[in-house]
């Protein structure tokens, strides 16, 4: 079977709504925000992908930034879950809830 | 390429790491003032870049002109500048209330700083992007800065979670746009954009785009993370998400609608005055029933968001020439720069010893400081926009640019009845605050509050901007006029 560019953006496609869907329902906060780092590395194969069959090097080098960033991104957000958890003992969404009207 | 456009980012930058070096050879009790030499550091970045001496005055592009020097960024530059020291003042004044790392709350602001001027740049994606995500990430770090606060860290982890989700948008959509068009360049994207007026698949990643930018400027409906955020985080770092976050959302937002899309963003009219319209109704609506004052500021924020997309919505109707919408937006703003600082620094000073920032705690402000009493008051009703403050002609000059497009789009009509609607609700809530600096009898005996010089400087030049913007508005419509002309065709 040939493998063409729409192969890889229905994987692509489909990986974003697997982490849009995680997003959404999944109530643990490490859960989220590994279904939002599975968004971003979708969006990574697109662009991969478009660029490698356009010929055209700019996507790929974005995609660099986006890694490098993203690392930053998951440092930043490691540490302060960690840092809720010792406070609050817990990473569920649903003790979250010291700000209400 | 063409390094010395870049000459005030680097020293910006080069300006943080200095502060996170002399962090460490400093004695733990002068860390504090490393604050002062950094809004100094920025102080005569501001005055060179005013003066345009050497290389800070040149304009063109660089990096395969991904990077845009022009009226419209210098514009944005000095705004940033200008709302940084403010915050690093107000930052001095807080510091008492973080535990530790002081000189790397400065830095963050600093390298925050560094962002927002890259983005005020920004002529690619790709640049776009990575000056997006220094703001946000240096944010979560600032939001969450008081770890021993359990609101300080909820904030954080609300704001990281929605951001994050925002940036896989924004990747997303920018995914989508380079898959269809091959170009991540504004300028080389403007000439095939209009091709493609009718590609779902285009549309859809512009529309994403656009998503990411919402969750920056607070428009609904990507406005949820705010009130919480506001409420949660350190004072200064709200002041600076209220102004500098905000208004580098704008900047990348206007370069975006009407540099790399300007064919699309015209048959988008309707759709801007519809998220114009509810974002001003909600945010104002849901400011009545607050009784935290940071939190009916996020409230305020969200509406004031509302009224300057009704700028760009008035932008993406005129044709050719988009300078009055524009320079209503630019004018509104620099008023909200001030105004908005104003109240902040005045919760900075008044909150310091109260667990919350509840509004009953700024009864009988008037026994205790006149002076801190008259400013809150004044940015209240600069917000509310009532003359003469900068508020007012603010709002008059949008809904002037918006009404003059109602011949070309009846719409226009409808966007500017809900904004005065809008702003009568807003006088509810505003005055609510004001009632309580002068009207509500205060805790007995409660000592008078001392302002420090630096900080008394800085809200006598809040307060001279105010009244300035507002009683002689000429020179500043002028100077935003002529940013705007970038984004004419």
């Amino acid at each position: 079977m040939h493998v063409g560019l729409e192969h890889y953006l229905a994987v692509s496609a489909l990986l974003f709504a697997l982490g849009l869907f995680g997003v959404l329902v999944r109530r643990n906060l490490l859960v989220i925000y590994m279904s939002l780092e599975l968004m971003l590395n979708a969006a990574n194969l697109a662009l991969v992908s478009f660029s490698s069959y356009k010929n055209n090097p700019d996507g790929q080098v974005l995609v660099f930034f986006i890694i490098s960033v993203a690392a930053a991104e998951v440092a930043v957000g490691l540490a302060l879950i960690v840092a809720l958890y010792r406070k609050r003992k817990t990473t569920h969404v649903e003790d979250l809830t010291t700000m209400k009207l | 390429m063409n390094l010395s456009l870049i000459s005030l980012e680097i020293c910006v930058v080069a300006l943080g790491m200095a502060l996170l070096l002399a962090d460490l050879w400093l004695p733990p009790g002068r860390k504090r003032l490393l604050g002062y030499a950094a809004a100094a550091g920025l102080g005569l970045l501001l005055v060179a870049n005013l003066g345009g001496f050497g290389v800070f005055g040149s304009t063109g592009t660089a990096f395969g002109g991904m990077f845009v020097q022009d009226g419209l960024a210098i514009f944005f530059k000095r705004f940033f500048l200008l709302a940084a020291i403010l915050v690093l003042l107000m930052a001095i004044e807080f510091s008492d209330r973080i535990s530790a790392g002081i000189a790397e709350y400065y830095s963050l602001i600093v390298f925050a700083l560094a962002g927002m001027l890259f983005a005020a740049s920004a002529n690619d994606f790709a640049l776009l992007f990575v000056s997006l995500e220094l703001i946000t990430v240096t944010f979560y770090v600032l939001t969450s800065f008081q770890r021993a606060r359990l609101v300080s860290l909820e904030a954080g982890v609300k704001y990281l979670v929605i951001g994050a989700l925002s940036t896989a948008f924004t990747v997303f959509g920018i995914a989508l746009v380079y898959g269809i068009s091959g170009r991540l360049n504004f300028g080389e994207l403007a000439g095939v954009a209009g091709q493609f007026g009718d590609n779902k698949i285009f549309l859809f990643g512009l529309l994403l785009v656009l998503t990411g930018l919402g969750f920056k400027i607070v428009a609904f409906p990507f406005q949820i993370w705010a009130p919480d955020v506001y409420q949660g985080a350190p004072t200064p770092t709200a002041a600076f998400l209220a102004i500098g976050s905000k208004a580098a959302g704008f900047v990348l937002l206007l370069r975006v609608l009407f540099t790399a899309v300007p064919d699309i963003t015209a048959q988008w009219t309707n759709l801007l005055i519809v998220f114009s319209a509810v974002t001003i109704l909600y945010g104002n609506l849901c400011a009545i029933p607050q009784r935290n004052v940071k939190r009916l500021l996020g409230y305020s924020s969200v509406a004031h968001a509302g009224y300057l997309l009704l700028g760009v919505a008035a932008m993406s109707t005129a044709g050719q020439d988009r300078s009055a919408g524009g320079s209503a937006m630019l004018f509104y703003l620099s008023g909200y720069l001030f105004t908005v600082l104003a109240a902040f620094t005045v919760i900075t000073l008044v909150m310091r010893h109260l667990e919350s920032e509840d509004i009953s705690g700024l009864a009988g402000l008037n026994q205790r400081s006149p002076l801190l009493a008259a400013t809150m008051t004044l940015a209240m009703v600069s917000l509310a926009g009532i003359p003469p403050l900068a508020g007012f002609f603010g709002k008059f000059l949008l809904l002037k640019a918006l009404i003059e497009q109602g011949a070309a789009n009846p719409g226009c009509y409808c966007l500017a009845f809900t904004a005065v609607a809008g702003i009568v609700i807003s006088l509810y809530y505003y005055f609510g605050v004001i009632r309580a600096i002068y009207w509500s009898p205060g805790p007995a005996a409660a000592p008078p509050i001392a302002v420090s010089r630096p900080i008394r400087i800085s809200i006598y030049v809040c307060i001279a901007g105010m009244f300035y913007l507002g009683l002689f508005p000429g020179v500043m419509v002028t100077v935003t006029t002529e940013a705007v002309k970038a984004l004419n065709r």
